[in-house]
Order: C-alpha cells, then structure tokens, then sequence
C-alpha cells in the first residue's frame, strides 16, 4: 500500500528574493573596470581579475595560448622570480590560480585581510608585469602537455573533453581546448605568450573585483595605482556566434579504450548561451531533466535500475551558443541498454513534458540552492560580481533572480523541453572498450568515427 | 560516497583561535547536539556523524558500511523510497552522504523554513529505515559502478593496492566500498547487522550551523531523535596493526598515459600529541609551489608534473600519503629517488624556522577559509569532536598549531619518515592490447 505522507508546507517560507550586497563601480580613465564589495566582520580578502578573450582568443592552432599565458605569469618579472613569487604567496598563506574558460581568463587569489599590502604587490605585479623566461616557459609547456596526456587516465575527465572536441568540431572556438592539449601546446612559443599578454593584458580589456574585508577607500587606492597604470589598449574583439560543426547529422565518436570497465557516453545537441532570454527555463528544465538527485534521468537510470552511479544533464552558458548534454557511464555489458534508457527518457521528456509538481520544485530548489553556491562566501561573490560585468549584466541579474524564476510558466517549461532536449542531431561521444561494444553502438548514428585513445591530443582526425 | 561531488571537504586542515559560540547539548538517549548561529545566508547544514565505518566490518562484508549509507535514502517507515530526496529538493535542499573508514557523515543542507521536516526525515531513518530486497538489488549495482570508477581510475586502483599492502592486520587493509566479491553477495542480514551494530542514537554527533536558533534546534530534536532507543555502540575494533619492519613494494600494471608513484607512511591516530606537527611538516613538504617536494620534483628536476600530501582523521593509526605524478616516459624511480632524498634532508636537517612560520600562516588561513562557509564549519565542529574528543579542540586548533616548534616537526619526520615505516606502491604503465 501506498503510504499518503503528511509534507509540511514550507516551499512558501523560503526567502522571497536574495540581493547582492552593495559594491561600487568604477571605470578607472585606462579603461578597466573596478569593482569593489567590502564585507564586515570577515577576515579574508578575494581579488579576482578578468581578462577577456579566453580560449576563443586563441589562434586556431595554437589552443591553450590564454591558458598558458596565465600560468606564467607567476614564473618571473622584472623584479621577482618564479621561486621568489611562490615563497612571498605562500609565506601568507595566500591563494593564487589561474585558468582559461570560453571567454575569459580568470586570476583567482585570497588573502587574510591584515596581508593585504604583502599580497597585492606581487599579484598585481604578476598580472601586469610578467617577463616570460625561456626556461619558465619551457618548463610550462612541458608541464601543460604531460597534464594533457595524464588526463586521458581520468576517464571521465577525457569522456568530457572529447565530447566537447566533437561536437563543435574544429572550425568553431569552442571545438578547440582552453588548457590546450600535446598536439597544439607544441605549437606555442614564448614570442606567441608574449604578444597575447600585449594585446589582452590591457586597461580596456581587464575587470578587477575585490570582496571581502576590506577599508574600501585604502582598497580603491591601492588597486587604481596598480591597475590604472597599464596602457588602455584595445578591447577584445568577440567572436560572433556560428553552430557547431556544421551539417553535420547525427554522428558518433567511439574512443577506444581495451582496458576500461565502464563505458563513458555523452548525448549532445545545441543549447543557448549566456545571455539568452531562455536561459532561466531552460536551467529549470534541466534541473528536471537531468540537474539534480531527483532528476528524471538520475532516477530512471541509477535510481531504478541501478546502472551507474550517476547520470546528469547540464546546459553550457557561456557567450557563444553551447550544447546541452547528458552524461554518464555503465559497465560495459550494459552499454546498449543504458544509452537506450537515456534517449527513452530524453524522447519522453520531451513528448510529455513536465507537470506544474515538477515546476514548483524546480523553482524551489533552485532559489533553495542558489545562495550557497552564489553568494555565501568573498570568493563566490566575486566570481558572480565578475560575471556580471564580464557578460555585460547588471546587479538585476541576482537582484531580480528569483522573480524571473517565479515567472516561468509551465507552457514556457513545456516549450523549451521540446525546444532544446533531444532536439534535432544529437552527437554522440563514447569512451570505452570498443571491441566489446562497436556492434552495438552502430545502431545510432549514420556517421560513427572510432579512435584509440592512443592517438595524440583530443582532434578525432 | 553518495555520490560525486565537487566540493572536497578532505583531510581536515583547519582550525585556529577564532572563538565560534556553539551550544552544546546530550539527548536522553546519548545523541550529542552541537548548534552554532550564523545568519549569513538563510541556510542550514545539518550534519549527522555516526562512529561506524569500514573498520567495523568484517572479511566477507567488507564495504557493507558505505552501501548502507546508500541504503539510508531508500526508505523507512513514514517515509517510503525515494521520498527523502523528493521532500529535500522540492523544498530546496539538497544533500550528500560519505563513509569512510572510521565514520559514516550525512550532510543536508536546505533552507532554514526546511528544519522541522529534516529533522522528521532524519529521524525516520536512523530509527526505522527498512530494507527491501527490490531496492538492495537495485542499489547494489550503484554501488559496484562506484567500484568500477576506482577500477578505472589509475588513483583509485593503487591506493586500494597500497593501503592494503601497508596494513596486513587492521581493518584499515581492505577499501571502504568492499571487495567486488564482497558487493556481489552482501545478504538483508549483513545490512541489519550493520544497522543494529553503529546506528544507535548514542554513538551520533549531530551538528547543526547556519540560520536557525539554538533553542528551536534542541526542541526539534528532542521532539524527533530523542524517541529513538539507544542500543550498544559498535563493538570495539581490536585488531592494532604490528609494528612495520622494512619497506613495502608493490606494483601495479595497467594500461596508462602516465606512471603514478604512491608513498604511504604508518602516522598516529588523529588525537596523539604530534597531530600539529605531522600537520605542518605535511605543509613544508608538500604545500604550494615554494614546498619543499613541489620545487624538487616539479620546478627543480621537472621529473613530475605534480605532488600531494594527504593524511585523514582516523580513530586508528593511519597513513600519510605523498602521491607524485611522474612525467610520461619517465622512470618513476627518478622520481622515487629524488623524493626520498627529500625525505631524508627533512630528516637530518630538521626545518628552518621561516618554513615553520609559513607552515602555520597556510595552515591558518585555510582554517579562516573553511571557516567561512557553514557547511565547512559544521563538518569541521563534527571531525573535532569525533576524532579528537571535543569540538572546544577547534577553538584552540589556532594557539595549539602556534605552539608547534621546529624541533617537533622534525622530530615527527625522524619518527615517521623512516624507510622501514613505508610502504611504496608504483604503477607502470603498459601496451595496451589493440581491440580486435
């Protein structure tokens, strides 16, 4: 018998809107936009620079080049070595890392408060002032391209990168690696990270944030005289948007892997960008779908059949037009029936949609989670107060959050279901034991490519 | 683990001299509540440590501890399969659970309106969780794709091999989600053992921080947990390993891009008066670029492309291990041999007192970083009181790292980071064989 459970009512408790804390902005006469969040009563620092371009900035060849140009600008200056810059960040338990994403490249640090003269010196003087030694640089590209092949011993890592590789193909921005991989690292040299750091490193191109515990007037002089010096430069350019690989069809990669216990499969199809007007439905809808514990998919192929140990959906938001996939992974003997059951779910999905139950939750659980992943620490708020100047936003953008979530209709979730899952040619990616499962698999794509896992970089040539 | 996540709350580096108000109470039936206010965000972590794990277990149900902490979300009295994570995320909330070899942890984190009916869900299962066979079946192969994850990592498949191979005796040998024969045939019995065994209210330290009041808390659980029986904890685990007399080697071949080379070293149990200083000599050789390990193997010799140090609060003695990854092509014996050679300038030399400084500066400022998120704060209250007898420990952690000297630190390297104390695993990799 079906047991009736007596729910609490308290979905209509939660907090009716969350609100970034004041912060003030200001565009310094060199072009770079200052931001600033003074918290009370904590004891840690974050600054967080952007520089824009990101992996789309790179020559198509050379993949990696913004990412590498971040990693070195902590391996010497004029005035400070690799060794040097290291021991001074360490000896105040300081943080500092670098990475590349679509759009951006991000210098992440934090710093308890009462080092903030000891840290934004040789920070700010890495950003700006990097010199690029020879043996640095060589060192950094041998570093980048081993990492690049260990991470082919991640497998759900290189199940990831493969799929995207593929499905944007290799004309498109998004079709080459941020980080780069051993094919295309090779063909970088110091003259290349020089010239990207002189043309992206500038006033017009740069976004500086500082949240946390700080006196914001000492904060805004410190920050303005070290980032107000640089040369205005150039904006970045942006990339128009394009599909991914284009007339393509439905494909599929199989990447062979003899060893492997488990099969690694992604099913892809175009999704929206940042700043789309769907975005919030679609983040509900996928939330749904496959965006949490309870999602459709989580539940058909671990819940109730125990297949994986997970299976998840998630919708790209970067600036260009992204995918929106599901991922996850069985042993191989099931492989067939596992990808089988997700397009049963995503085909279902779509042809039934979702009930209003299903929307309120989402709602819910959205808005329930937002604040801790968004707003609750300096580090989480500089990154949301960043991404908001970098996509060109405004504060309305969380300030106005859980209205525009609250506005979602169920005819609209409905629409965007059909609209963007399992819409159109899906793309398939798999890594595995291809002897075990080529058979199988051909069933679904026309166009099926099959490499070792072997083969050098991440390019299904 | 319940499932993958990408907040790592490992290895407990954290404390300092901050004062955080907490609120303590004991439940009737031996539950120990530990509540502290923070009204930051408009949420709450509430946390349930259970002193149960893999070392409880037993040869033949090994791994039954972290399947049954993935059995606690499949149903109990009031509320049926599925409903605890259906009630948690339509309201909000969202939740996670790991076992380890000491302790079982469930971490639920949701907004603050959410706390009654957490509290009510809590309750059901930790008192009346049922067991049905459909849904043993089902979770079983979740669990067994968890193995496999490990099987498929290079990571995963040599710190099995290792850990096993640096305790032969103790319970510590074998992995915290079980052998694959062991999955294969955990029986309805072994899980109710296993639940009459570590699931009395009396061996649980709750914790609750964030946006709720003290008072509410204490009312909500007397109300809830407090009905819930106290029983026998689990009996104690007898087995202490012997004395390690020489190093241990072993080798992995597996098909890999990259060797890996693991070095594990036999440390005291989380409560012994050198914790601090195993800590901090963790840091000076393995902590930032400007560590000790990171400036040889990677920026001086560039043999590896990475080194870590982890260690983990234990009840038992356990392992500090340092994990290299060596660059392709290389021999991992440059490798090893450079890193012992570290190991014994750290050992003869002792340590400067500006690498002490900058040990406890990292040491604090990570402690200040966990700190300002509450589900950080409240594993961390959870870990203190488990592993070291009393949450007060965090108060203190920051004047007890200060008092650390170089001489303790050096002296825990002589003691520990002997040859004869370890245990050395390496994989090689191998050819493939081409699918046919």
């Amino acid at each position: 018998m079906k047991r009736i459970i007596p729910f609490l009512l308290v979905a209509g408790l939660l907090p009716a809107q969350v609100h970034l804390p004041q912060y003030t902005r200001e565009v310094l006469p060199n072009g770079v936009v200052l931001d600033l969040m003074p918290r009370q009563g904590t004891p840690l620092v974050s600054v967080l620079v952007l520089v824009k371009g990101g992996a789309e900035s790179d020559p198509p060849e050379q993949a990696g080049l913004a990412s590498l140009t971040a990693e070195l600008l902590r391996r010497g200056t004029p005035t400070r070595t690799a060794e040097k810059f290291s021991e001074e960040i360490d000896f105040i338990g300081a943080t500092f890392s670098t990475r590349a994403d679509a759009q951006s490249t991000a210098i992440e640090t934090e710093f308890m408060s009462k080092d903030t003269g000891r840290a934004l010196d040789p920070i700010s003087d890495a950003v700006l002032h990097p010199s690029f030694p020879d043996e640095e640089v060589k060192k950094a590209l041998s570093e980048g391209i081993e990492a690049s092949k260990a991470s082919k011993d991640s497998l759900h890592e290189a199940a990831a990168t493969y799929s995207q590789v593929f499905f944007f193909g290799p004309q498109h921005p998004y079709g080459r690696l941020a980080e780069g991989d051993e094919v295309s690292l090779k063909r970088i040299d110091r003259a290349a990270i020089a010239a990207s750091h002189a043309r992206l490193y500038v006033g017009s191109n740069l976004i500086v944030v500082a949240a946390g515990g700080f006196e914001p007037a000492e904060m805004r002089v410190r920050l303005a005289k070290a980032f107000g010096a640089v040369p205005a430069g150039q904006a970045y350019q942006w990339k128009k948007d394009r599909p991914a690989e284009s007339g393509s069809g439905t494909r599929l990669l199989l990447v062979d892997k003899p060893d492997a216990v488990q099969t690694y499969f992604s099913i892809g199809n175009p999704g929206i960008y940042r700043t789309h007007p769907d975005r919030i439905p679609v983040w509900l809808v996928n939330t749904l779908f496959g965006g949490r514990f309870t999602s459709v998919l989580n539940e058909e192929l671990r819940v109730n059949s125990g297949l994986t140990y997970g299976a998840s959906s998630r919708a790209e938001t970067n600036r260009l037009t992204g995918r929106i996939s599901l991922f996850t992974y069985t042993q191989t003997a099931t492989t067939v029936q596992a990808m089988d059951m997700a397009l049963e779910v995503l085909k279902r999905f779509r042809e039934k949609g979702i009930s209003a139950e299903q929307l309120a939750s989402a709602k819910a659980y959205l808005k329930g989670t937002y604040p801790t992943d968004h707003l609750e620490t300096s580090d989480q708020l500089a990154a949301t107060l960043g991404e908001i100047e970098l996509f060109g936003l405004t504060r309305a953008e969380v300030d106005d959050l859980f209205a525009r979530i609250d506005a979602v209709t169920l005819e609209q979730a409905n629409r965007m279901a059909r609209k963007y899952f399992g819409a159109g040619d899906l793309v398939f990616t798999l890594v595995g034991n291809a002897a075990q499962i080529h058979e199988g698999v051909k069933k679904y794509a026309p166009q099926m490519r099959e490499i070792p896992i072997a083969t050098p970089g991440y390019q299904a040539k | 683990m319940r499932f993958a996540t990408g907040i790592l709350l490992l290895f407990a580096a954290l404390a300092g001299g901050q004062q955080f108000a907490v609120q303590t109470h004991t439940l009737d039936n031996g539950m120990k509540l530990l509540i502290q206010e923070d009204h930051n965000i408009p949420e709450v972590a509430l946390y349930f440590f259970f002193k149960v794990g893999s070392r409880n277990e037993h040869v033949g149900a090994t791994g039954v501890s972290h399947f049954f902490e993935h059995m606690m979300f499949n149903g109990a009295k009031k509320y049926g399969p599925k409903q605890f994570d259906i009630v948690m995320e339509k309201n909000g909330g969202n939740n996670n659970a790991s076992t380890s070899e000491d302790e079982t942890v469930y971490t639920d984190w949701f907004p603050s309106p959410l706390l009654e009916q957490m509290m009510d869900m809590e309750a059901d299962r930790i008192r009346d969780l049922s067991f049905e066979a459909k849904m043993i079946e089902s979770e079983r192969g979740v669990v067994y794709s968890e193995r496999r994850n490990g099987e498929d990592s290079p990571f995963g498949s040599l710190y099995e091999l290792l850990k096993a191979s640096a305790f032969i005796a103790h319970p510590y040998h074998w992995p915290v989600v079980g052998w694959p024969s062991d999955i294969q045939s955990w029986t309805m019995e072994d899980l109710q053992t296993h639940f009459r065994m570590g699931y009395a209210p009396n061996n649980c330290v709750m914790v609750a921080v964030g946006d709720v009041k003290a008072e509410e808390v204490i009312a909500l659980a007397k109300k809830y947990l407090e009905p819930i029986p106290r029983h026998d904890p689990p009996p104690p685990v007898r087995t202490v390993e012997p004395e390690q007399k020489g190093e241990r080697r072993v080798e992995l071949n597996k098909p890999a891009e990259s060797p890996l080379l693991m070095i594990g070293y036999h440390v005291p149990r989380t409560d012994s008066p050198e914790h601090y200083a195993i800590e901090l000599l963790g840091n000076v050789l393995a902590e930032g670029r400007s560590s000790r390990l990171y400036r040889r193997l990677v920026d001086g010799d560039q043999l590896a492309i990475s080194v870590e140090q982890s260690s983990q609060f234990s009840f038992d003695p356990g392992l500090m291990v340092f994990t290299v990854q060596p660059k392709g092509g290389t021999d991992p014996v440059r490798s090893e041999k450079a890193f012992t050679e570290e190991i014994e300038r750290v050992r003869a030399e002792g340590i400067s007192a500006e690498e002490l400084q900058k040990a406890k500066n990292q040491w604090l400022a990570e402690f200040y970083r966990g700190m300002s998120r509450i589900a950080v704060k409240a594993y961390e209250l959870g870990q203190y009181e488990v592993f070291l007898g009393d949450y007060r420990k965090l108060h203190s952690a920051g004047q007890d790292v200060e008092k650390v000297t170089a001489d303790e630190v050096r002296n825990a390297a002589q003691h520990y980071l002997g040859r004869k104390n370890r245990t050395v695993g390496t994989l090689i990799p191998e050819k493939p064989e081409v699918s046919k």
